[in-house]
């Protein structure tokens, strides 16, 4: 069984990788909010171009292609359905085959998909820079639950355990004769015997794990110390105070102008 | 074990019902997996939302939704942030459900999937349009709502029956899965969450 990480995040000491978490959390809501709200061709590519320009900064470009590359069916989709289909169909761009693709529809599909790529490269620019465990600690310290912050953290670490686990479930269950190839209805039957032993087996630490951490003061009331302490971030103030504006501009001209 | 006694709405979750919360985010990454692994023709990505919300009631469920998609959004596609209030319905309604008793047999839980089904559908819809003008992602749904568009029917129409054909039975699928597997779960495993029973003191 592979041994898979969860951390998309690669540490290089870019200027992007030094910002605030909590930063690049807003660059990410702006950003995605600007997008869907201007209505040319023009202006989006901008957003999608600073996106590309701060993933380009981070020195993480390339790790974004395979993040796209699982968006592809939807983006494909939306070219080929809104191309081909839209209602407003009237001008003829190209004719393949039995098919037409229409100008306006092609516009309207090409213009989402702008949107779609500067989300995924927004979002990028958060998940690719940015160590989980520093976003949940800026959090926790702008007030989310610690315990909560604590859930988020060991998804992250319960997900690989548990996918080595399954490896060792699928050769117990083949070495008892389960059948896993075959017929559809043969790897149907196999599901159950398979999926069945993990979340027995999950459900069962989780019961070790509460017992663990309440042990360990996981309720406990009293003032809290930090074992790390958060460093200075640059620049967060400037960052902030641009991306709010930029947000309010583009939210005062596209609703009251 | 602190127990905390608490109702179907109670905000106050004991660290049992909270440490759930990876775990069952874990069980909807596995289930994924040996989806693909044994090539079968469905996502059913959502058990462990499912079995959450029938062990620890409504609320745990929708926080298992939420952190699910943000997790998933983290770690393999940014899309799925979108989805995240989907999820969150899907535990919801599940918990509210199999609180009033829609998993007494597997005919009530195949009413509970189709239900889930359906207005996962409903909510999600809304969100297709507004990010994406109608469309899924997923190839069937599509070609649906490409031919339906074409016919003329309006988009949200359109947008609805394309994630209807592929919600509906997804879910009908994962909450029989779910089922399956929680009416087989030792007594142990489930009066860690019961929050319907009082506890006795000595």
């Amino acid at each position: 069984m592979r041994n898979m990480t969860l951390y998309v995040h690669l540490e290089n000491g870019s200027p992007v990788h030094r910002m605030d978490p909590l930063t690049k959390m807003f660059y990410v809501f702006t950003s995605v909010v600007i997008s869907y709200m201007l209505p040319t061709h023009l202006l989006v590519s901008i957003v999608l171009a600073v996106s590309i320009l701060m993933l380009i900064i981070g020195k993480v470009f390339r790790s974004i292609l395979p993040i796209i590359g699982v968006s592809f069916v939807l983006l494909a989709s939306i070219l080929v359905v809104q191309g081909f289909f839209h209602p407003d169909r009237a001008t003829v761009l190209w004719d393949i085959g039995p098919f037409t693709l229409y100008k306006e529809g092609f516009s309207i599909a090409f213009l989402i998909l702008l949107r779609v790529l500067n989300m995924v490269c927004a979002f990028g620019v958060l998940i690719l820079t940015t160590k989980p465990d520093e976003l949940v600690e800026a959090l926790v310290q702008k007030g989310l639950s610690h315990r909560f912050g604590y859930v988020l953290l060991s998804v992250l670490q319960i997900i690989p355990q548990m996918m080595a686990l399954t490896g060792k479930i699928m050769d117990a269950q083949r070495a008892r004769g389960l059948e896993m190839e075959g017929s559809l209805w043969v790897r149907v039957k196999s599901f159950i015997p398979l999926l069945g032993p993990v979340v027995l087996r999950s459900l069962a630490e989780t019961r070790e794990r509460s017992i663990a951490l309440e042990v360990r003061g996981f309720n406990s009331t009293g003032k809290r110390t930090r074992l790390h302490e958060l460093p200075q971030y640059p620049y967060g103030t400037v960052a902030k105070t641009l991306l709010t504006s930029l947000l309010l501009f583009v939210i005062v001209w596209r609703i009251w102008l | 074990m602190k127990m905390v006694r608490t109702g179907l709405w109670s905000f106050r979750f004991s660290t049992a019902a909270l440490v759930l919360i990876p775990a069952a985010v874990g069980i909807n990454y596995i289930g994924k997996l040996f989806v693909e692994l044994l090539k079968l023709p469905l996502w059913v990505d959502s058990i462990g939302t499912v079995l959450s919300s029938m062990l620890a009631g409504p609320l745990i469920g929708a926080l298992v939704g939420i952190v699910n998609n943000v997790i998933y959004g983290f770690t393999t596609s940014p899309v799925s942030f979108v989805y995240a209030i989907t999820s969150a319905v899907i535990g919801l309604v599940t918990g509210i459900m199999a609180y009033k008793g829609w998993i007494s047999n597997i005919g009530k839980a195949l009413v509970l999937g189709f239900v889930v089904g359906l207005i996962a559908a409903t909510v999600s819809t809304p969100l297709n349009i507004s990010f994406w003008e109608g469309t899924t992602g997923n190839v069937w749904g599509d070609a649906l709502f490409a031919w339906m568009t074409a016919q003329g029917n309006p988009l949200w129409l359109a947008s609805f029956a394309d994630s209807v054909v592929v919600d509906v039975p997804d879910k009908m699928v994962t909450v029989l899965i779910s089922f399956l597997i929680f009416r087989n779960l030792p007594k142990k495993v489930l009066t860690m969450y019961d929050t319907k029973q009082e506890i006795e003191r000595l």
